[in-house]
């Protein structure tokens, strides 16, 4: 994997640039986020349902190890095989053996950002076995080669004919169709044979109960129901932090998910699994690809409070405005932004900068993840790295020195309103001035705060002078 | 050598927060506690579910057919309804991709989310609530529970069950253009009959 930092902004720049893309892309989010507000305003109890997420959330990651011990020796009792993985390559390792020994070679899956996190399609293809997504929107993006762009809506970068181009090639369907209900039943005639001969079915986790040894999962499509139901052998890939305690919490989290993630009271589907059906076997592949040593770090192990529900992309304007796939990472958005720094701090040092710290993302979280102070707190611990850009690290080095003399501070200020006054655009705007890119420069003052001051308030002994005064 | 599970169980340890600072809220019981047919009806609408409602002197063989005029193969797991195909003949998970409409008693319900549970113990085998087209689901309406919390800590199901689904509506998708599918890949439509 390489170490160069994603070029954010660039990729950005090429999704601005298609402008039916880019006003759908951001009405479609936005319009989720509406739906989502519709469903907290019915609830009073909204506020309370967060804390009590929060509450418990944070409970459970203090005390993981007892709950993950206690869910191991449920899930066995029940007839669940539990496997540990430390990364992604042993997790991949582990359900490629075990496919290997049902001698599996067609796997249907459900989708699970933690299988994208593990990167587990190509090494299973490697070793013979086809896997195919049966999300509507996972099976877009597999059959484009991209990563999801969003957590809940895959492929909602996309519009109508460009599934219709991608279904053409795979599906052999008419390129020209444009009505999303026609290629909907294109993915149901196709998936169905593939779900009936699947050798295998492969699974998330939304929730993990310790109490009961329970996994939950939650879809729309019931996609998860027929990859779990059908085959007779269903592998669950699940991270560490998704425990709660009790069967009881999960009335919380029902009722946040869904409503916080697409503005609908529930997922169409709620699975709860316990234990294999009838003549069948169960796995649970338990992933800590990281997520122990987060845990550790005191200004950002609340981010493993995270549901996936994606309400924090949909309210992002950076994110609405720039595409998921601009982040070059399997978690996109504010929550990626977190999160993607601490799998590799050089490779996504850029994102947390993608954000204006507008707080929106905070204020929408069900599970009360101070996303944008930990953007903020990304960028001081980026900077103490040197995992900072040459321009802004410049900018910033000449900024503190400036800002640090006042008699230089004031004499630049002066300066740069004769420059931007006086100079040529093309002096004003290039690449050693990041700010002027797709904006335009303040404009120039005739007066600076300074000089203003000094005229009015330093000399006005009286206190009519006082704009406070005045009436 | 340690094994994946020591290893990532130690460094949780070493690595959580304080666990006395972070104390297990007692459970919560919020919101709206009402649990009528009214209720029920309303938010299995929105979800996209319907009610299959009697009509005088119909058997609910003659409904599922009013409903469903073209179905061939119906297939039903409880006595009120004889379908035609008897549930005997589907013993693999794959056999119920043939059956147009599944008839099912559901052991409770949630009003606040028009959701239907079932488990192994309401299926011949799990498949048969996804691979049929559609669902009929028979629930008898002192069995409402009236939101997720009171289903969650009254229902025995959900500590009991090998597997236990929630469907609220049929299949949905929104995943091309944003445009609201139902029947995506599991039953087109899901019908609920008062018992």
């Amino acid at each position: 994997m390489s170490d160069k930092p994603v070029n954010h902004a660039r990729a950005a720049e090429h999704f601005i640039e298609d402008t039916p893309h880019l006003q759908f892309h951001d009405e479609r989010l936005w319009d989720m986020r509406q739906k989502r507000d519709a469903q907290m305003h019915i609830l009073p109890e909204w506020q309370e349902l967060r804390e009590e997420a929060s509450r418990i959330k944070e409970h459970t990651l203090s005390r993981l190890p007892e709950y993950l011990e206690q869910f191991e020796t449920n899930a066995r009792k029940n007839g669940i095989h539990v496997h540990w993985a430390r990364d992604g390559a042993e997790h991949n390792r582990i359900v490629g053996e075990i496919l290997k020994a049902h001698n599996a070679r067609n796997l249907i899956k459900s989708k699970s950002m933690v299988t994208e996190e593990c990167d587990m399609r190509p090494y299973l293809a490697k070793q013979g076995v086809t896997v195919t997504e049966t999300d509507l929107g996972e099976r877009i993006q597999q059959l484009d080669d991209q990563l999801p762009s969003h957590i809940v809506v895959p492929a909602v970068h996309k519009l109508t004919a460009d599934v219709a181009k991608i279904f053409a090639k795979d599906y052999h369907t008419d390129p020209n169709i444009r009505d999303p209900h026609l290629l909907a039943e294109a993915q149901r005639q196709a998936a169905r044979p593939v779900i009936l001969h699947a050798d295998a079915g492969m699974t998330g986790g939304n929730f993990v109960v310790a109490e009961t040894g329970t996994f939950v999962v939650c879809t729309n499509e019931g996609n998860a129901d027929l990859s779990a139901t059908v085959p007779n052998l269903h592998i669950a890939t699940i991270g560490i932090e998704r425990l709660v305690p009790r069967m009881a919490d999960m009335g919380v989290f029902i009722r946040l998910l869904s409503r916080s993630a697409l503005g609908s009271p529930i997922t169409q589907y709620t699975t709860h699994f316990r234990g294999p059906q009838k003549g069948g076997e169960m796995h649970v592949v338990l992933v800590d690809n990281g997520r122990s040593a987060r845990l550790g770090m005191e200004d950002f192990w609340t981010s493993l409070k995270c549901i996936r529900c994606g309400a924090c992309m949909n309210t992002c304007p950076v994110y609405r405005r720039s595409g998921g796939l601009s982040y070059g990472a399997v978690y996109s958005g504010p929550i990626g932004a977190i999160i993607d720094p601490t799998f590799n701090e050089r490779k996504y040092s850029t994102l947390p900068y993608a954000s204006t710290l507008n707080g929106s993302c905070t204020n929408v979280c069900p599970v009360k993840i101070n996303i944008h102070e930990q953007l903020y707190k990304w960028r001081r611990v980026l900077v103490q790295h040197h995992e900072m850009p040459f321009v802004k690290r410049e900018i910033m080095h000449m900024a503190g020195k400036l800002m640090g003399q006042p008699r230089m501070y004031r004499a630049a200020i002066k300066a740069t309103e004769v420059s931007l006054s006086t100079m040529p655009r093309f002096v004003l705007y290039n690449w050693l001035n990041p700010w002027g890119k797709h904006r335009e420069n303040p404009h120039p003052v005739k007066q600076t705060f300074n000089d203003w001051y000094r005229k009015n308030r330093k000399t006005a002994a009286t206190p009519a002078a006082a704009p406070e005064t005045k009436k | 050598m340690s094994t994946a599970r020591d290893e990532i169980l130690q460094a949780l340890r070493a690595n959580r927060p304080t666990p006395e600072n972070h104390p297990l809220p007692p459970v919560a019981t919020l919101g709206d506690l009402d649990a009528s047919r009214e209720r029920f009806i309303t938010s299995l609408r929105i979800l996209g579910g319907d009610v299959l409602e009697p009509v005088e002197g119909e058997t609910l063989d003659q409904a599922i057919l009013r409903r469903h005029p073209d179905a061939k193969v119906i297939c039903s797991n409880v006595p009120e309804a004889k379908g035609t195909l008897p549930v005997e003949k589907v013993k693999t998970p794959q056999d119920a991709a043939a059956i147009d409409v599944t008839v099912v008693r559901a052991p409770f319900g949630i009003a606040e989310m028009g959701s239907i549970f079932l488990s192994e113990a309401q299926l011949p085998i799990n498949s048969f609530a996804h691979l049929g087209q559609h669902i009929v689901v028979l629930l008898a309406a002192d069995q409402l529970t009236a939101n997720m919390h009171t289903a969650y800590q009254e229902r025995p199901e959900f500590k009991t069950a090998n597997y236990g689904v929630l469907m609220s509506g049929p299949s949905a998708t929104a995943d091309i253009q944003g445009v609201l599918i139902r029947g995506a890949q599991g039953v087109r439509s899901l019908s609920v009959w008062f018992t």
